[in-house]
């Protein structure tokens, strides 16, 4: 007999963000990062033991995450297996052969997977002045880049961005020295990249999203496969492994304990 | 050199300063009580520079109108939200923002602090719009190793730089606990440093400082004993951030009247100086 178990939007996505990474990679994180940080715990508790995880820029590798917390400078990110200084992972994002898979986010993600953080619309008078981008244009040198965004909506993903903070193919053209975007995970669904064009294509659409309700959220037109699979939900060990991390339920709407 | 944040600033920070930078990194390790009192003094900054992510302490001194410009990588808030004077400064234009990114910053002071002319940056980071944002900053050379193009940046050598630790000594010796993210390395470039600590060292403390933890006291211009003075950001090693006080800013300074009113309730306005 099957049971449903209940899970949220950010839970879902935890566990198809854990299922990217493999065991012994390097990844790595910035800033609002509790979400990759829950789903590398998750990962290196199931299918990727001995992966290694940078906790941003609190230097912490492989944090213990008891429990998962909201900032990514947390003093309790320390309890870890090891700690860099913030120089040193500056370094090691430069180097170009050490980190597997970067975790990336944006105000506006474009349809070639370029990530703004900084300002949306004229750069010297934007109608909205993101924070900035910090270490997002190391994502050029990253093994492969995991783009998420717990908006999906046509302001954040658009045709092209208007500032390039981290980037992806930029206008389609493969000038990265890195491997470039690899998926992009959203509350509706997930896309990867069309190796030819590198134009984002529909992966998976979660369980109860239709495609229609993608197209209409999404600001560019993504290329649709002939056949769409639907996102495999979290499982129950997923789920007890990320709520352990996370009795507060930072992933459910909740506050950090 | 051990001063109350008031003479330090009033000493050390002249009005109209070229380069001043900040640290602490997000909500964590901002020099709070040395902050306060530049806005109490209403000392304008001609420059602001950044850790490689700012909040508080930046967006403060920009919604206090005292900075012409700001050379940053992120004024933000993480998991709060976006950061309010800044936002608004930027997008009426009333500030200059001097994009940078984190390599900028960290390679930029490592070469302030080691007497480099320039520093060359990684390859792909000219693929983002960083360096086209912000041209005086950046160049693109020839590498003369390879041929290739390579973007270089100007190094970071600030005027003062703005930092907190947890413990000094009586020699200004300075001792930071947890992560110190970014600072050690700006006091080593900054021309004029000044530390405010939660306390002063126990004698023999040190020792339990490895190399990394500690910065020497002839980097040091002047240390400011200020317990407490992170709040409402975290200090490690002795507490965390208050988020609800956090929250009430980011509510607050949403206007312009509102953020007045925090200066105000916050002891921040100019009427406030104490001798």
């Amino acid at each position: 007999m099957s049971i449903a178990v209940e899970y949220s939007t950010a839970e879902l996505m935890g566990a198809v963000m854990a299922r990217q990474l493999r065991p012994g990679e390097v990844a790595i994180m910035g800033a609002v990062s509790a979400l990759p940080q829950a789903a590398c715990r998750l990962a290196q508790l199931t299918t990727a033991p001995g992966l290694w995880f940078i906790a941003g820029g609190s230097g912490a590798v492989n944090p213990h995450l008891d429990p998962l917390v909201a900032s990514s400078c947390d003093e309790r990110l320390l309890e870890a297996d090891a700690v860099m200084t913030l120089p040193g992972v500056i370094l090691a994002e430069g180097r170009g052969d050490l980190i597997d898979v970067f975790f990336a986010g944006g105000l506006q993600i474009d349809a070639y997977g370029n990530c703004n953080l900084g300002p949306v619309g004229p750069w010297t008078r934007p109608t909205l002045r993101g924070p900035g981008g910090v270490g997002l244009p190391f994502v050029s040198r990253a093994g492969r880049v995991v783009i998420y965004s717990m908006s999906h909506d046509r302001r954040t993903f658009v045709e092209q961005v208007d500032f390039i903070s981290g980037p992806g193919f930029v206008n389609g053209r493969d000038a990265l020295p890195g491997g470039g975007p690899s998926l992009i995970v959203t509350p509706l669904c997930t896309m990867d990249f069309d190796r030819a064009t590198h134009r984002a294509r529909l992966a998976t659409l979660h369980p109860g999203v239709t495609l229609d309700q993608v197209l209409a959220a999404t600001g560019f037109t993504p290329i649709v496969p002939a056949r769409l699979e639907t996102t495999a939900p979290p499982t129950a060990e997923e789920l007890l492994i990320l709520r352990r991390m996370d009795p507060g339920g930072l992933l459910r709407g909740g506050a950090e304990r | 050199m051990l001063l109350s944040a008031a003479a330090a600033i009033e000493d050390l920070v002249p009005e109209g300063a070229g380069l001043v930078a900040v640290g602490g990194m997000h909500m964590h390790n901002n020099p709070m009580a040395l902050v306060r009192e530049l806005i109490r003094r209403r000392r304008h900054v001609r420059r602001l520079l950044t850790s490689p992510s700012a909040s508080l302490a930046a967006d403060l001194l920009i919604g206090a109108r005292l900075v012409d410009e700001v050379a940053t990588a992120y004024v933000g808030f993480e998991h709060l939200g976006l950061a309010p004077a800044y936002r608004r400064a930027a997008e009426s234009a009333t500030i200059t923002v001097l994009e940078l990114c984190e390599a900028a910053i960290v390679h930029g002071l490592y070469a302030g602090a080691g007497g480099l002319p320039f520093v060359a940056l990684p390859p792909g980071l000219e693929l983002s719009d960083v360096s086209r944002a912000n041209p005086d900053h950046f160049r693109v050379i020839t590498d003369p190793f390879t041929g290739e193009r390579a973007l270089v940046a100007a190094p970071l050598r600030p005027d003062v730089a703005l930092i907190h630790a947890l413990a000094a000594d009586e020699n200004g010796n300075v001792y930071f606990s947890g992560a110190h993210f970014t600072d050690r390395l700006m006091a080593m470039a900054a021309k004029k440093v000044i530390v405010q600590v939660e306390r002063m060292a126990e004698p023999g403390e040190r020792t339990a400082y490895p190399a990394e933890s500690v910065l020497p006291g002839f980097l040091v211009t002047a240390v400011v004993v200020a317990p407490g003075g992170c709040k409402p950001t975290a200090s490690h090693g002795a507490y965390g951030y208050e988020e609800a006080s956090l929250r009430a800013y980011l509510k607050l300074g949403r206007t312009e009247e509102g953020f007045a009113e925090y200066l105000q309730l916050n002891g921040m306005a100019a009427a406030q100086v104490v001798a």
